[in-house]
């Protein structure tokens, strides 16, 4: 539905987006997960045709997106920034903007505000204006204003950075019931794995503006250094085993299916074993299996196992365990 | 003089309220959309453009009136207009003076906006017209302060109006010329009495404008990125 095709996108003469091609399917339920700096807002702004990318091009159902069509395509797609805003005025005042900007009739427009209100938990909060809301509130206010204008991709920044669980459950539970009642894509830009992993049908990983080849977790920002074959770079207090000719700064990524885990050091021929504790275990995710955290050496490293093979090691926070991979498994971008 | 009701007290006093009404007028509605213009809109020159607008935030009164009255006068470009020695030629003086105030310090007020109210706006389907009065509303109090340093400068201004407006007795003297002559032929008690009605008009003009603004509400705090 929505793409970005041979993006090279600048602020100040440096790059802080370069993307082959990034597709965001029709219906699609889509996290874009990555460290602060990663690129993620500046890849949503650029999906909800607010920047104008340096080089390359946004198409929309396929065709590439002239400036003069970026308004009214703003209307079918809409962005909450990572710290939203509301408008000078109440809560109920801004949740009308976007309807009222649509000509939206005032009956419809009450049965609209009255459900997003009901779905997010805002029927207090209708009369208050902006400095008599806290971030949390702010920030399901401006989801709820960016529902009620029933655009056909939501694209969202972070968009329970500030809120407590429940307020967080609230807004997936409203996203859930939206996407259940009509063709919604979402596409939202997260640093928390976890929450990615619960409700996003698939996750892409970002860094250093580059897409990652592989899944999100275990990624480093390095400095290759020069020389061909096996090399041995410095991450936190381990040195990670790692075949690529690249020099310079690249990312490292680690898939976490591609580390075997143990109870004691296995004679393998995996150039990479850590041993360390682990420091926390996920449930079990859609297809990904058990994610094991252990603190190797002041580096956090996951991997994935079946819910069986976490039984049968008995892992569990505090136990000792060790994190065996090739240097071949390690993809570096 | 002033309680009594003077005729010519009035008449100027009138007739001053009407120039510095026209000429804040004139001047807030090209300066302020050219200020939001030049605070939101990324273009070759924009920095020189606003250099320039805030160098003639220093143009001497005087050299307005005398640049004016070459063009208006009867073998000047504009001298078919007939404007000189009208009131109309010292509202022209007053907009080319109030006008860069308008312009430069709107801008720095919409530039003062934080830049995801504007993106917000867009976002939920807001066009250009729409998303400039939802950022302008955000800047209400300072282009509310804007519009009253234009009226300021044009109801206190006497040069180009001295010059171009030539004081007229019953046709161009404005609060401010006439002050100047009678100081000039030592008549301080007139000239304090209408020094007076300008700062009643003034004050007046100035509580019309709170009146107008409203309520405040305090504004967004935090940063939101550069203007893009």
């Amino acid at each position: 539905m929505l793409e970005l095709r041979g993006i090279r996108h600048r602020y100040g003469g440096r790059l802080v987006l370069d993307l082959e091609q990034f597709i965001v399917p029709r219906g699609a339920s889509l996290a874009v997960v990555g460290h602060n700096g990663a690129g993620k807002s500046t890849l949503l702004r650029l999906l909800a045709f607010l920047d104008t990318p340096t080089e390359g091009q946004v198409l929309f159902s396929g065709a590439v997106v002239p400036p003069h069509a970026r308004a009214s395509l703003r209307r079918r797609v809409t962005l909450v920034e990572q710290r939203p805003v509301l408008f000078r005025g109440t809560v109920r005042e801004n949740l009308e903007y976007g309807l009222k900007l649509r000509d939206t009739a005032r009956t419809a427009m009450n049965g609209i505000i009255g459900d997003v209100v009901e779905r997010l938990g805002l029927a207090p909060l209708l009369n208050r204006r902006r400095h008599e809301l806290s971030d949390g509130e702010v920030q399901r206010v401006a989801v709820a204003r960016a529902l009620a204008v029933r655009p056909d991709v939501l694209l969202l920044d972070e968009p329970v950075s500030s809120a407590d669980r429940a307020a967080a459950n609230a807004l997936y539970q409203a996203l859930a019931a939206e996407r259940a009642a009509r063709a919604l894509t979402v596409c939202i830009a997260s640093h928390q794995l976890e929450e990615a992993y619960r409700w996003a049908d698939s996750i892409r990983a970002l860094a250093e503006g580059r897409l990652s080849p592989v899944t999100p977790e275990n990624l480093f920002r390095v400095d290759l250094p020069t020389g061909d074959g096996t090399k041995h770079v410095r991450v936190g207090g381990i040195d990670i085993a790692v075949m690529t000719d690249r020099t310079g700064p690249a990312v490292l990524a680690v898939p976490p299916t591609d580390i075997f885990v143990s109870l004691q050091p296995l004679s393998t021929s995996a150039r990479n074993v850590f041993s360390g504790r682990v420091t926390g275990m996920s449930i079990e995710h859609r297809g990904a299996g058990v994610h094991v955290r252990a603190d190797m050496g002041g580096v956090e490293l996951v991997a994935a196992v079946t819910a069986e093979a976490a039984r049968d090691l008995a892992l569990a926070p505090g136990k000792t365990v060790v994190f065996s991979f090739k240097a071949t498994a390690v993809q570096v971008f | 003089m002033l309680v009594a009701g003077d005729s010519e007290v009035y008449g100027i006093a009138l007739l001053t309220l009407k120039v510095a009404l026209v000429a804040t007028l004139v001047s807030c509605a090209i300066g302020l959309p050219l200020g939001y213009f030049l605070a939101t809109r990324r273009f070759w020159g924009r920095r020189a453009a606003l250099t320039v607008v805030n160098t003639a935030l220093a143009f001497p009164t005087v050299v307005v009136g005398l640049l004016l009255y070459g063009l208006l006068s009867r073998r000047g470009p504009l001298g078919g207009l007939g404007w000189l020695y009208t009131w109309q030629a010292i509202v022209v003086g007053d907009v080319l003076l109030a006008l860069p105030i308008a312009a430069a310090l709107s801008a720095a007020a919409i530039q003062g906006v934080d830049a995801r109210i504007r993106r917000t706006a867009q976002t939920l389907g807001a066009g250009a017209w729409r998303t400039a009065w939802t950022v302008s509303r955000e800047a209400r109090f300072a282009l509310a302060a804007v519009i009253t340093a234009a009226f300021g400068q044009v109801v206190a201004e006497v040069g180009a109006a001295m010059i171009v407006g030539g004081n007229i007795r019953g046709s161009t003297r404005t609060l401010t010329t006439a002050v100047a002559l009678y100081t000039s032929q030592g008549d301080f008690g007139l000239a304090l009495a209408l020094g007076l009605i300008l700062l009643i008009m003034a004050l007046l003009v100035n509580i019309a404008l709170q009146v107008l603004q409203g309520r405040g509400e305090p504004g967004v705090g935090g940063a939101g990125g550069t203007h893009a």
